[in-house]
């Protein structure tokens, strides 16, 4: 039989064994889904709109400033003024103690009273909310004072938001990216499992014992590995652009090589794994451990930036993070094939991909003539 | 002619001589079993022929042909049941067999082997929900699909019960039958006696003797064993000893209530006078029995071990 027939009837049973073993859909594809989508829905509720905040409005004493006031004030579109009209300023008050609302802002009481008071819960005196709230009503007062004197302002802040390609990475983009690398890695890495159970079994040996090409043997499951990887980039994508509304740029080239270099690298870690370990229990252990580590470490689901400093240069090591990085420059950011940090981040990844599949050889070669039997 | 020849094998593990020094050559069509103790160096020995592990001294030579010039000559050649069977579980017997197919050069129709190892109606069930005996036989049947010239069989009848043994049994025999030669191991001296053409006993990595089951059994001693019970009782039960005591054939007896033991190298005359004693004094004689030799008594006579299953 040629080598491709015997590659397609290797393919065909391995194509069968996958479908088969329901640990693998469970960890490979169902696992994933679920957890971005607790990510999702948790951390990116918000991020449509930015802020808003729900307030009241005491006018208790209508005049021409605090009547100016109420109608800048209505017409901005991130505060929603409760009930619509200006209330007492006792049932103002009982709803900020009861936060019901954000904050209550009393109008100036008369044409010639300048003051305004933001009042707000003891709780939230440090907020978010307290704190945009108060440059709102700063911004308003300044403009006051300025047209009060009739100068025209001389200083304006515009504002503007960069990101580094397309301007649109928002956090489901970021989890969406981040969630794709950890399911690629830790389909490498827990996936070589198979071949713990095969050696514990005998089965190495028993195809040992054949004319069978272990070459063709071992590519035919590294391809099915990489189409595993393939359907789990396709319905994390799917499921993060359609029921999310992630924004994705794709460079096709870009994408194909970190995918390939990083799914082959995270194997080569599982390979390394499985070099050492007896036992599917010993093996998944340290599977477990090294994706725990690399999963809160490597800007899966947060940024690097937000975490400690002295942390950083440990996620900087890790090739999840240049992974994960590497799929969203080519995904988000459509990153082409110039770019020196997609380069530095693949150099990395192969390192990692190289240095542990030729460990794990050398641990398979010491120990087979160590325990021959 | 000779399909395979072992010389001088050696190997050891450390400071544990597994192997010290084993030497054999099998004809084509027989089957040849190696029996012996656990840890008495067989599944190395075979693991050595097979070429999955490497002989410290010694070679090993299949025909013209040897594991440094030609393993995958040799490997298209042979057939492997290794003594963990192991196989793809999540795969049916009939796509294990379809893919081991695909290993060889030429294969047989995976349908003849499913039929031959009696799985047919079986095939389409994943291996895991297979039972020890199917599980047992489709590895049997993994080692044929190549129509190899010699199969080796590493205790294929291990841990399982008798019919299912049984069934092995009857494919070894198919197989001798086809003019394949069989290289078998076994726990149990009953399965090399019944299928084997010689046995070679092995103990502490060496071999202590190699023979047809016959010959050895032959070879062993001239004493059998005659036991006679008498419906009279205890007085004639002595009376008979007394007399067999007398006969020049009979080594020695020994009497248990009624039923009279005694040793002779020439069971059918000590039978013969016996009889014509017992018609003259009108005893009635209940049962008789020659005790068979088996492999078990050559076993214990060369290792001086006691056989344990």
């Amino acid at each position: 039989m040629n080598n491709f027939n015997q590659f397609k009837k290797m393919f065909s049973a391995q194509l069968k064994l996958t479908l088969r073993e329901k640990q693998a859909w469970f960890w490979g594809i169902f696992f994933p889904v679920i957890l971005m989508v607790i990510f999702m829905v948790i951390f990116s509720g918000s991020s449509e709109n930015e802020f808003e905040s729900e307030i009241a409005i005491v006018a208790d004493n209508p005049n021409p400033t605090s009547e100016m006031l109420l109608s800048q004030l209505t017409q901005l579109p991130i505060l929603d003024v409760k009930t619509g009209e200006p209330v007492s300023r006792n049932t103002a008050e009982q709803w900020v103690k009861d936060q019901e609302v954000d904050a209550a802002i009393v109008l100036p009481e008369s044409e010639e009273d300048t003051s305004f008071v933001l009042v707000v819960n003891k709780e939230d005196e440090r907020g978010v909310t307290t704190q945009a709230l108060s440059a709102i009503l700063d911004k308003m007062v300044q403009q006051a004072n300025l047209s009060a004197v009739g100068a025209a302002p001389t200083f304006d802040i515009q504002f503007e938001s960069l990101t580094s390609g397309n301007n649109e990475l928002n956090y489901t983009d970021f989890l969406l990216t981040g969630m794709i690398a950890l399911s690629i890695a830790q389909g490498g890495m827990f996936g070589m499992v198979d071949l713990v159970e095969m050696r514990r079994k005998g089965l190495i040996k028993r195809l040992r014992m054949t004319p069978a090409k272990m070459g063709i043997f071992g590519l035919s499951d590294m391809v099915m590995r990489l189409l595993f990887s393939v359907v789990q980039i396709l319905l994390l994508s799917l499921i993060g652009v359609f029921i999310f509304g992630a924004n994705l740029f794709i460079s096709i080239p870009s994408l194909i090589i970190v995918f390939l270099i990083g799914a082959l690298s995270f194997n080569a870690l599982g390979y390394l794994f499985s070099s050492f370990s007896t036992t599917q229990n010993a093996y998944m252990g340290v599977a477990n451990i090294v994706s725990f580590v690399m999963m809160f470490l490597s800007g899966v689901f947060f940024p690097i930036e937000t975490m400690p400093d002295w942390l950083q240069p440990i996620s900087n090591l890790l090739p999840l993070t240049y992974f994960a990085e590497g799929l969203r420059d080519s995904m988000v950011y459509e990153t082409g094939l110039f770019s020196s940090t997609l380069w530095f981040g693949i150099g990395v990844l192969v390192i990692w991909g190289v240095l542990s599949f030729v460990l794990g050889s050398w641990l398979y070669k010491r120990k087979s003539i160590v325990a021959a039997r | 002619m000779n399909v395979l020849e072992v010389k001088n094998l050696q190997k050891s593990f450390g400071s544990i001589k597994a192997v010290q020094d084993i030497s054999f050559s099998v004809e084509a069509g027989e089957v040849f079993t190696i029996i012996g103790p656990n840890g008495a160096g067989k599944t190395t020995t075979l693991e050595m022929i097979e070429g999955l592990v490497t002989p410290d001294h010694g070679e090993i030579h299949f025909g013209e042909m040897d594991w440094g010039h030609h393993a995958v000559s040799i490997k298209m050649k042979i057939g492997v049941q290794p003594q963990s069977s192991a196989m793809f579980d999540l795969l049916t017997p009939e796509e294990n067999l379809d893919l081991f197919a695909t290993f060889y050069e030429k294969a047989r129709p995976t349908s003849e082997i499913l039929e031959l190892i009696n799985l047919t109606e079986h095939r389409k069930n994943q291996v895991k929900k297979l039972s020890g005996g199917q599980r047992q036989r489709l590895a049997i049947g993994l080692a044929m699909i190549s129509d190899p010239d010699i199969i080796f069989l590493d205790e294929p009848t291990t841990g399982l019960d008798p019919q299912a043994r049984r069934h092995i049994w009857d494919i070894i025999l198919e197989l001798k039958k086809l003019g394949k030669t069989t290289i078998l191991t076994t726990h149990y001296m009953e399965e090399a006696e019944k299928l084997s053409d010689r046995v070679c006993i092995v103990d502490q990595g060496n071999i202590v003797t190699i023979d047809t089951p016959s010959a050895l059994i032959e070879k062993l001693t001239k004493e059998r064993e005659v036991r006679l019970s008498f419906l009279d009782g205890e007085g004639a039960a002595e009376e008979g000893a007394i007399f067999a005591d007398n006969l020049n054939s009979v080594a020695r007896t020994e009497r248990e209530g009624a039923v009279l033991k005694l040793w002779t190298i020439k069971p059918e005359d000590t039978l013969l006078d016996l009889f014509k004693f017992t018609k003259e004094n009108e005893y009635q004689v209940e049962q008789v029995s020659i005790r068979e030799m088996s492999l078990e008594d050559v076993f214990i006579a060369f290792t001086g071990k006691e056989w344990r299953d």
